[in-house]
């Protein structure tokens, strides 16, 4: 597919961006780790227009490991959600302050 | 004789004084009395011993380099001449009575140590004043004595009056102290030397107007320590201390201490007629001013200090008037019998039981020991000048200086000393019969006087009736002993004619007749005190107290209560807590970010982010713009 | 992508939120094999939306967080600033890309055969490779840590 890269990244960026919103917007923790799933693969699309573009093979193995990082990732947030539904039987991240100064 | 022996004169009283400071506690009591007096009394039998040093021009010994920088060269030196001969004589002498009297009068006391050693410190200090040989040592001795004065004031500090008596004392004296300590600096600066010698000789070569303002300075010094005007409202209220002590420096010592500088500078303030002319006015106002007070006490010891002011106003006047002679004459006699009355003073106040007001005694002649009313008789007769004794030839003395001054305005000074003495007589006659002579009109139980309370009074008895031959005028057939041993340091010769000298002998006499005679009509059938203002006026001393009270004391209090709480603590406080408070002000709005909620610090990263963006957009937009 | 995107984030229901990234996912792999990767695309499938998102599902299914009532939302106050973060963002970040002269030049012709990614994969990243197959072991114990019962009496 022949496009210039800026637009690649601009869509990425915009992808980043939707991500971050639902970080900051959602209260439940749940939502906020599907945003942070979000940035995580607008990063991927970087690597691999950066890939194609420079033809190299790199950003792809990257993409790869970083699949695997997350998945790791995804496992331990959800136990500890799990975890944490155990302890107050809700997930509001608001509700969690116990290190408020 | 080696002349360093001179040294343990002043010495001997400071090793002792040393011993009962630190250890007197400890020591059974009779070593600690006994310390205290061999200290006073080995001066004595030292000055004694040393006594031809004094002869010629005086002998100074050097005991070793105290300040030694630059131009400053200065010893820690004693000048033992003429005129400090007889002085030291007289101290350690009168000190050494007077110690023996205090063993008795404190026998009840339990802090024996801190007494006996504040006066032998006291006896030390007054040696370094009159032993001095440069004005930086009279200094040590000056604030010396005014420490040890305050202390013994206040000896029975638990009262607060005595407390503050002490503290009242210290503090007038020490305003006299700052002109003297600026006299001292003056003179430094004019001469290079502070060595008393060595100012005197220079003394010449000082313009007039330096000289008078000198002259000044070293006269209100004078003043502080002497409790004359405008620096006396200390004297009466230091009665609070124990009788001894007003005995020792209130009568011989401190207060003569002031006459003592005036007589050591007096080549330096004799230049100056204007100056010896004030000098001569402080002494007769506070003269008049005292013994109109005395008029009116009611407590025997405040009659006594009013007196000892009114009687150093006398050596001032002397002083001014130009005789040397004439001033340590009548300090020498006045020591005498001064010390002996206050010290009979207090075997009358044991005698009524500790009572001090004489309105409430009467009749003491019977109710005690015999020999006490004729001692006590023996130095109010010499107070209020009675011929032939030694006060009266001492008071005559002065009187003949005054009116053959060349300056015909020192007539009106003599008027106000025949006025005095006229008033001295009175108050004094009135003080013997107010005490001894009646019916007993007090409530108290007599307390025990004991042997050390009563012997020591004989020989002050004998000298003050005796002390006339110290000095003899020629015209009775004396031999003016002490003039000649004064030699070049007596001032001013005094002659006149032989019918001048037997119509002022006879003034004299008449006047201390009137004042007998006053005082007999009025009290010697006991009268009640006059309640009126003139009265009341007369026995607040003029209400001096209350004028420096609310000129002085009350603005100072003022400002220093400003300063405390207006600047202090309003200000630097507030300043600083101010500071404090918006600190930790600050600190309670940051907290609100430790919100401990993930959100909050997401949102934080979030919002940083965008700073970051916003500044690397700006660098580019700046860097592309260039 | 992006309307799947969109319309994920702004759910109520965790549940559809789940359903609107999937298909989000697949417009991705979609995209990743125009821009020749055809193997991390499968994967992108398989594995993202095939496992991790599944396990999402699993977890919201299992806490019952998805009731029959929808929860409530988030609120207008937190949306407001939060469009003004992310638009400034989304500006600031387009114009620092587009200042860029990188950005203008075009991707070519690409297309990368599974074969040379896996001969890259297990030749130059081999080392990689090991270590990210330990991460997934920590990640196992450390979810089977975190998922053990709760001791009694334990706030």
């Amino acid at each position: 597919m022949i496009i210039p890269f800026g637009h690649a990244l601009a869509f990425a960026a915009a992808l980043f961006v939707l991500g971050l919103t639902c970080v900051l917007l959602r209260r439940q923790i749940i939502m906020i780790l599907i945003g942070v799933e979000i940035m995580l693969n607008a990063a991927s699309l970087v690597f691999i227009a950066a890939s194609a573009y420079w033809q190299q093979v790199d950003g792809q193995v990257f993409v790869i490991l970083l699949m695997a990082i997350t998945a790791a990732e995804v496992a331990v947030a959800l136990a500890m959600v799990v975890y944490l539904w155990r302890r107050k039987r809700t997930l509001v991240a608001d509700e969690f302050n116990g290190m408020h100064g | 004789m080696n002349e360093s022996l001179l040294f343990l004169i002043p010495l001997l009283p400071l090793f002792c004084a040393l011993i009962n400071i630190v250890f007197g506690m400890r020591l059974p009591r009779l070593f600690a009395e006994t310390m205290a007096i061999i200290g006073v009394a080995g001066a004595f039998v030292l000055t004694i011993l040393l006594w031809g040093y004094a002869e010629g021009e005086g002998t100074r010994a050097v005991l070793f380099t105290w300040l030694n920088s630059g131009t400053v060269d200065i010893s820690f030196a004693l000048n033992f001449d003429r005129l400090a001969a007889p002085m030291t004589l007289m101290v350690t002498g009168v000190a050494t009575l007077i110690h023996i009297y205090a063993v008795g009068y404190m026998h009840k006391e339990e802090d024996y140590a801190r007494f006996f050693g504040l006066l032998n410190l006291f006896v030390f200090a007054m040696l370094a004043i009159i032993l001095a040989d440069n004005l930086l040592v009279l200094f040590l001795g000056w604030e010396g004595v005014g420490l040890c004065s305050y202390g013994l004031i206040g000896f029975w500090y638990q009262k607060v009056e005595n407390a503050r008596a002490g503290t009242k004392a210290f503090l007038v004296t020490r305003v006299g102290d700052v002109f003297l300590g600026i006299a001292l600096l003056w003179l430094f600066a004019l001469t290079g030397t502070l060595s008393i010698s060595e100012i005197n000789a220079q003394a010449t070569s000082i313009s007039p107007g330096v000289i008078l303002a000198l002259t000044l300075l070293l006269l209100l010094g004078a003043c502080g320590k002497s409790a004359q005007m405008p620096l006396m409202t200390w004297l009466a209220d230091a009665m609070a201390g124990p009788t001894p002590v007003s005995a020792l420096i209130h009568a011989a010592t401190m207060v003569t201490a002031g006459v003592y500088l005036l007589c050591r500078l007096f080549p330096l303030v004799s230049l100056s007629a204007v100056g010896m002319m004030a000098i001569t006015a402080i002494g007769a106002l506070t003269a008049i001013y005292a013994a109109t007070c005395a008029m009116a006490q009611r407590e025997i010891k405040r009659v006594l200090a009013y007196s000892t002011m009114s009687q150093v106003g006398y050596m001032f006047m002397a002083v001014g008037a130009g005789t040397v002679t004439g001033a340590m004459f009548h300090l020498l006699t006045h020591a005498f019998f001064k010390a002996l009355l206050f010290m009979a003073a207090g075997c009358v106040i044991h005698l009524a039981g500790g009572e001090n007001d004489i309105f409430k005694m009467g009749g003491l002649a019977r109710r005690g020991p015999k020999e006490l009313f004729w001692v006590f008789l023996a130095g109010a007769v010499c107070l209020a000048g009675l011929p032939l004794t030694g006060g009266f030839f001492s008071k005559d003395g002065i009187l003949l200086a005054l009116y053959t001054h060349p300056d015909p305005f020192y007539k009106v000074f003599w008027l106000i000393a025949i006025l005095t003495a006229l008033l001295t007589a009175f108050y004094t006659f009135r003080l013997v019969y107010l005490v001894f002579a009646g019916e007993w009109r007090g409530t108290g139980k007599p307390h025990a006087i004991s042997l050390q309370m009563r012997w020591p009074l004989w020989p002050l008895a004998l000298l003050g009736l005796a002390g006339g031959l110290l000095n003899l005028p020629a015209f009775v057939g004396g031999s003016e002993a002490l003039h000649h041993w004064y030699g070049a340091l007596a001032g001013r010769l005094v002659t006149v004619s032989h019918e001048v000298e037997w119509m002022l002998i006879a003034l004299a006499v008449l006047i201390v007749a009137l004042g007998w005679f006053a005082a007999h009509w009025r009290y010697r059938n006991y009268q009640a005190p006059l309640d009126n203002a003139a009265g009341r006026f007369l026995l607040n001393g003029w209400y001096m107290d209350a004028l420096v009270d609310r000129a002085l004391v009350r603005p100072f209090a003022a400002m220093a209560r400003f300063c405390s709480s207006g600047l202090d603590r309003s200000l630097f406080d507030g300043t600083i807590n101010g500071l404090a408070r918006m600190v930790s002000a600050w600190g309670t709005l940051l907290v609100q970010l430790t919100t401990g909620r993930l959100t909050t610090y997401l949102s934080a990263f979030a919002w940083g982010f965008l700073i970051l963006l916003g500044w690397l957009l700006l660098k580019l937009v700046n860097g592309g713009g260039q | 992508m992006l309307a799947a995107t969109l319309l994920c984030i702004t759910r109520r229901n965790p549940v559809h939120a789940v359903i609107y990234l999937v298909t989000a996912f697949f417009a991705l792999a979609l995209m990743f094999y125009l821009l020749g990767a055809p193997l991390v695309a499968a994967w992108e499938v398989v594995v993202y939306a095939g496992a991790i998102m599944v396990l999402f599902l699993f977890i919201i299914m299992m806490l019952g967080l998805a009731p029959q009532e929808v929860p409530e939302g988030p609120g207008w106050q937190r949306w407001g600033p939060l469009v003004l973060l992310s638009s400034s963002m989304m500006a600031c970040t387009l114009l620092l890309i587009f200042q860029d002269p990188l950005a203008s030049k075009e991707i070519g012709d690409f297309y990368l055969a599974p074969q040379a990614l896996g001969e890259a994969l297990f030749s130059r990243y081999a080392l990689a490779v090991e270590i990210v197959s330990f991460q997934l072991l920590f990640a196992a114990i450390g979810a089977y840590i975190l998922g053990r019962p709760l001791p009694k009496g334990d706030n």
